[in-house]
C-alpha cells in the first residue's frame, strides 16, 4: 500500500477505473444504492418501453419478418391438431408486440404480412393469394384493419410515454442540480462563516480540517491533513481531522514518509498521490489513496491539504470529472469536484489572510513594545529614581560616621525608607503585570468571589500603606450580591488602581464611595466616585492610554508638587476589564469631582445558594442550657442564613 | 522537631501569648539571599530571637535535623532545591512550623506550599513586624499542639468562643450560630492566625465531598460575617487571603 512504500513521487497517471464502483463508506454505500434503483427502474421501463437508442432499421423489419414467420409457424402446428376459428388474432399479439418495441414501421410491415401469411398459408385455396369462399375475405381485412389500427394505436402510446420519461428524466436531473447548488452554496457559506468568526489559527485549522471530512466524506475522503509552512518555509502539519483515529495516523505516517510528497506539492503547485488498486476497507489503517494537494492563493502555493480514503478521492485531488455511468451520479461527483475546488481556494486564502494578520500583529507588538520601553526609560528616570534616591539618602545620613540622630528624625528617615520601598514595589508590580498583560499571559484565571471580598482586601492594604488615610471611605454594597466570575488578583488590581486614583486627586478629608449594584443587563456595576478636581471632558478617553496623565493638574488644596504616577493603572485596568468581558469608563462633573465605573458579566449559570448545613446534633441546648437565650431550644435544623438577634 | 526547646511549650494556662513571648525561640532562615538573610537575621535578633542562617536546601534540612529550631523561614528560589522540595521532604520527618517567605505571588504557589505543611506564607517585600507576627502564632501553634488540650475559651477583639458551653459573643451580646457555622468558627479559632486554605477548611468541616466548593464557601462566609462581624463589609476578625482561604486574626 501507498503508505508503506519508501520516499517516491506518484504523478497521476495510475487511474483505476473499477475503484469507483467500490463503494465502502457508509455514504458511498448509500451512493450505490441509490444507483441500483434507479437501474431497476430503468429496467422495468425497458420490458415495455423502447430503449433509448432504437435498433438499426433492419432488425426492427427483420423482426418483423420474423415475428409473422413464428406467428404462422405456431398457427400451422395449432391448426395441424385443432381448428380454431379465430387463430389469426395471434398475430394480432406480434403485431401488438412489435409495434410497442420497435414503432410504427415494424408493426406495418408486419399487418401486411400477417394478412398475405393468412391468406397464402390458411385461407383455401391453400398456397396462392387467392381467396374462395367472400367470407374469409371479411375476416383477412379484420385482421389486416385491426392489426393497422393496433400498431398505430400502440406506436403512439408509446411515443407519449418515451417523451414524458425523457422530461421526468429531464427534471429529476435539473432538480438534482438545483440541490447540488444549492448545498454547495449552503456549504460554502458555512465554511465563509467559520473562516470570519473563528479567530485563533489553531482552532480555525482544526475545524476546516473537519469541515473538510465532513463535507467530502461522501467523495471517498476519510481523513484530512492541513499542512502549512513555518517560518523556514518547512511544511508542518497544523491540524488533522479526525484528531486521532487509524486514518489520520496513517496520513500523518504518509506525510512523515513520504515528505517529499507533500513538499513536492508545495514546490510545484501540483497534487501529487497515490491510490492503490488493493481493496479498501474502511477499518484498515491503510487508505486506499492519499493525496497531497497544494493551496494556491493566486500563483503562490500558501499551504498543502492532504487527504486519504477511497480510491475516489483522485477525482477531488486532481480536479477532474470522474467517469460514471450515471448521468446523474457523474453531475454529483462534478459539483463535488467543483466544490472542493472552491474550497480548496477558501482555505488557501484563510491561509494567506492569516500570515499577514500573523505578520501585522507582530508588526503592531514590535512598535508598541518600543514605544513602551521608549515611555519606559522615560519615567524610569523619574519614577523609579526617586524612592531610590530618597532610600539611598536616608539610610547614607544614617549610617553617616560622627552623627548622633534624635530619635525622631531617625524615625523621620526610616519612615521615609520605608514608603519609597512600598513605592518602588508597587511600581515594579505594575510594570511586571502590564508587561504580562501585553504579551497575553496573564489570562485572567478566573473563579466565583463576592465583590464585597475583593473590596475589602483593597481598603486593608491601602490603610496598611496609609493610602486612604485622609479620606472617608464610604461603602455601598448591597448584601446579596452574586458571585461574579473574575481573577481576584486582576480585580484587585483594578479598584486598587482607582481607589489609589481617587485619593490622589482629591482633597484630604473628602469622601471616596464605593458601589456595587447589580444592572438590569445581568452585569455588576462598581462605582469608585471622589470628590475631586474631575477630568476634564476631552480627556475621559485619554486617561486609560499608557503613560497618559491629565494635562495641567492644579490641584488648588495641595501644597506640594502635582501627584507621583506612572500613567500605567489605568491602562492596566483597562486591559484587565476588557479580558474580563466588561466595560470601563469615567464620568466627571468637572470641578465636583470624577467617578469610575466598571462592570463584570453575571452569567446566567453563576452558583446560587450556599453549603449545607451539616446534620450536627446541637450540644449546646443540651451542655448549658443555663446560658441558652429563649430561642435556642429550637430544633437544630436550622437556616444558614439566620441573621443575627439583633 | 520542636521538642528539644522545652521554654517555647511552655502550656498556656492563662495566656495563648506566653508562648510566643518566650525569648530566644529559635529560627532557622533558609535562603539564598545573603541581604535578606542579614536583615532577617538582625531585625530578629532585636526581637529576642536566636537565629541561624543557610543559603542551600541541603544545608537547611542539615540544620533542622542538628540544630532542632523553633520554627523555619523558607524561601522557595533556592539554588539547589525548589523549597517546596524542602517543605515536603521536611514534613516526611518534622513537624517543625514552616514559614515560606517568597516573591512569588501567585495564589497557586500559596496554596501549594500551605497543602504541602507550610504553617505560613509571606510575600517579599515584607515587613519585619508581619514576620515576627507570624513568627509568633506559628510557635504557638507548635506549641498548642504538643500536649495541651487546647483553650476553653478564645477571645479577639470583640469576639469570645466558649468551646466548652458552644457559646459565641459579640461586644458581650451573644451570637446565635448555626451548629455548621459554630464549626468553622471553631476550627479557624484553633487555628488562630494561620492561613486555612479553602480546601482545608472544607474538609475539615464538611468532608472530602465538598472540597471544591470554595466558591460556596465565600457565600457561607459572608453570612457567618454578617452574624460576627462588627461591619461586615470590611471584616477585622475573619479576613480573607485572597484565592487561598481565610485567616481569624488574633489579638496580636
Amino acid at each position: 500500500m501507498a503508505v508503506q512504500q519508501p520516499p517516491q513521487r506518484y504523478p497521476l497517471e495510475s487511474p483505476d477505473p473499477e475503484a469507483a464502483s467500490k463503494a465502502e463508506t457508509p455514504a458511498q454505500w448509500r451512493r450505490a444504492l441509490s444507483t441500483v434503483r434507479s437501474d431497476l427502474r430503468e429496467l422495468a421501463a425497458r420490458a415495455f418501453l423502447p430503449g433509448e437508442r432504437p435498433p438499426s432499421p433492419l432488425l426492427r423489419y427483420g423482426a418483423a419478418v420474423v415475428g409473422v414467420a413464428l406467428a404462422s409457424f405456431c398457427i400451422a402446428l395449432i391448426m395441424s391438431r385443432v381448428h380454431i376459428e379465430n387463430i389469426s388474432l395471434l398475430y394480432l399479439l406480434v403485431v401488438l408486440w412489435l409495434a410497442s418495441k420497435f414503432g410504427r414501421g415494424p408493426a406495418v410491415l408486419a399487418s401486411v404480412l400477417a394478412f398475405l401469411a393468412y391468406d397464402f398459408f390458411f385461407i383455401p385455396p391453400l398456397h396462392r393469394l387467392t381467396v374462395g369462399d367472400p367470407a374469409e375475405w371479411l375476416s383477412l381485412f379484420a385482421l389486416l384493419a385491426t392489426s393497422l389500427v393496433l400498431g398505430q394505436l400502440t406506436a403512439a402510446v408509446q411515443q407519449r410515454a418515451r417523451e414524458a420519461i425523457a422530461s421526468e428524466r429531464k427534471a429529476v436531473a435539473s432538480e438534482h442540480q438545483a440541490i447540488a447548488s444549492e448545498q454547495r452554496t449552503a456549504t460554502l457559506y458555512a465554511l465563509a462563516q467559520l473562516l470570519v468568526t473563528t479567530g485563533d489559527a489553531s482552532k480555525l485549522y482544526a475545524a476546516l480540517a473537519e469541515r473538510v471530512v465532513q463535507v467530502f466524506s461522501a467523495s471517498g475522503v476519510a481523513a484530512c491533513v492541513l499542512l502549512v509552512p513555518d517560518d523556514e518555509h518547512l511544511l508542518v502539519p497544523e491540524a488533522s481531522a479526525p484528531d486521532t483515529g487509524p486514518l489520520a495516523q496513517a496520513l500523518s505516517i504518509a506525510d512523515r514518509n513520504n515528505v517529499s510528497e507533500a513538499a513536492w506539492a508545495f514546490e510545484h503547485g501540483a497534487p501529487v498521490g497515490k491510490s492503490a488498486h488493493t481493496s479498501y476497507t474502511g477499518t484498515s489503517a491503510n487508505p486506499e489513496a492519499h493525496y497531497f494537494v497544494p493551496l494556491k492563493s493566486g500563483q503562490h502555493v500558501v499551504g498543502v491539504l492532504g487527504i486519504a480514503g477511497s480510491s475516489a478521492i483522485r477525482a477531488l485531488a486532481t480536479r477532474t470529472r470522474p467517469k460514471s455511468e450515471h448521468p446523474g451520479a457523474a453531475t454529483q461527483n462534478a459539483a463535488q469536484v467543483e466544490l472542493f475546488s472552491a474550497f480548496c481556494d477558501q482555505i488557501a486564502l484563510t491561509l494567506e489572510r492569516t500570515a499577514l494578520r500573523e505578520r501585522a500583529i507582530h508588526a503592531e507588538v514590535l512598535q508598541e513594545s518600543d514605544r513602551l520601553k521608549n515611555a519606559l526609560l522615560g519615567s524610569v528616570t523619574h519614577d523609579l529614581r526617586t524612592p531610590l534616591a530618597s532610600i539611598k539618602a536616608a539610610t547614607s545620613s544614617l549610617l553617616q560616621p560622627g552623627i548622633e540622630w534624635s530619635r525622631e528624625d531617625r524615625r523621620e528617615l526610616l519612615c521615609s525608607i520605608d514608603t519609597s520601598a512600598d513605592r518602588l514595589n508597587r511600581l515594579v508590580s505594575n510594570l511586571l503585570d502590564l508587561s504580562r498583560l501585553e504579551a497575553g499571559v496573564a489570562v485572567p484565571i478566573k473563579d466565583w468571589y463576592l465583590i464585597g471580598d475583593v473590596i475589602a482586601t483593597v481598603l486593608d492594604q491601602l490603610d496598611l500603606a496609609g493610602v486612604t488615610r485622609e479620606h472617608h471611605i464610604v461603602l455601598n454594597l448591597p448584601q446579596d450580591l452574586p458571585l461574579v466570575s473574575i481573577d481576584y488578583g486582576q480585580i484587585e488590581q483594578v479598584l486598587t488602581n482607582l481607589i489609589e486614583n481617587a485619593t490622589k486627586y482629591s482633597p484630604a478629608g473628602s469622601e471616596i464611595r464605593i458601589e456595587a449594584r447589580v444592572l438590569p443587563s445581568s452585569e455588576l456595576e462598581v462605582r469608585v466616585s471622589d470628590q475631586g478636581i474631575g477630568i476634564p471632558p476631552n480627556e475621559l478617553r485619554a486617561v486609560f492610554d499608557k503613560f497618559y496623565r491629565v494635562q495641567h493638574v492644579h490641584l488648588p488644596w495641595a501644597t506640594t508638587r502635582p501627584p507621583v504616577g506612572t500613567g500605567l493603572g489605568l491602562a492596566i485596568s483597562a486591559n484587565i476589564i476588557q479580558a474580563h468581558g466588561g466595560r470601563i469608563w469615567a464620568e466627571s462633573r468637572p470641578g465636583e469631582g470624577a467617578t469610575f465605573i466598571f462592570t463584570l458579566p453575571i452569567p446566567a449559570d453563576h452558583p446560587r445558594g450556599t453549603l449545607p448545613e451539616l446534620d450536627l446534633p446541637d450540644e449546646k441546648s443540651e451542655t448549658a442550657p443555663q446560658l441558652a437565650s429563649s430561642s435556642s431550644s429550637e430544633p437544630s435544623a436550622r437556616g444558614a442564613a439566620k441573621e443575627v438577634p439583633a | 522537631m520542636a521538642d528539644d526547646t522545652t521554654d517555647s511549650r511552655t502550656p498556656p494556662a492563662e495566656s495563648l501569648n506566653l508562648a510566643a513571648r518566650q525569648p530566644g525561640a529559635r529560627v532557622l532562615v533558609i535562603d539564598d539571599e545573603p541581604e535578606i538573610g542579614r536583615a532577617v537575621r538582625t531585625g530578629l535578633a532585636g526581637a529576642h530571637f536566636t537565629v541561624e542562617w543557610v543559603p542551600t536546601g541541603v544545608e537547611g534540612l542539615e540544620q533542622v535535623a542538628q540544630w532542632h529550631p523553633d520554627v523555619v523561614i523558607l524561601d522557595l528560589s533556592l539554588p539547589d532545591m525548589d523549597g517546596i522540595e524542602v517543605c515536603r521532604e521536611l514534613r516526611t520527618w518534622s513537624q517543625v512550623p514552616i514559614i515560606v517567605l517568597s516573591v512569588r505571588d501567585r495564589e497557586a504557589d500559596k496554596i501549594t506550599a500551605l497543602e504541602l505543611g507550610a504553617d505560613d506564607y509571606l510575600t517579599k517585600p515584607f515587613g519585619m513586624g508581619e514576620l515576627i507576627a507570624r513568627l509568633r502564632v506559628a510557635l504557638r501553634h507548635a506549641a498548642q499542639g504538643a500536649g495541651s488540650t487546647g483553650p476553653a475559651l478564645f477571645r479577639t477583639g470583640t469576639l469570645v468562643m466558649d468551646f466548652e458551653r458552644r457559646y459565641v459573643t459579640v461586644d458581650g451580646r451573644e451570637v446565635h450560630l448555626t451548629p455548621t457555622e459554630y464549626e468553622v468558627l471553631k476550627y479557624l479559632a484553633l487555628n488562630v492566625g494561620k492561613v486555612i486554605t479553602h480546601r482545608t477548611l472544607l474538609h475539615a468541616v464538611w468532608g472530602p465531598a465538598y472540597d471544591d466548593e470554595a466558591h460556596y464557601l465565600r457565600v457561607f462566609i459572608n453570612q457567618l460575617r454578617r452574624k460576627i462581624e462588627p461591619d461586615p463589609s470590611r471584616p477585622r476578625y475573619l479576613l480573607t487571603e485572597p484565592g487561598v482561604g481565610y485567616r481569624l486574626r488574633g489579638t496580636d
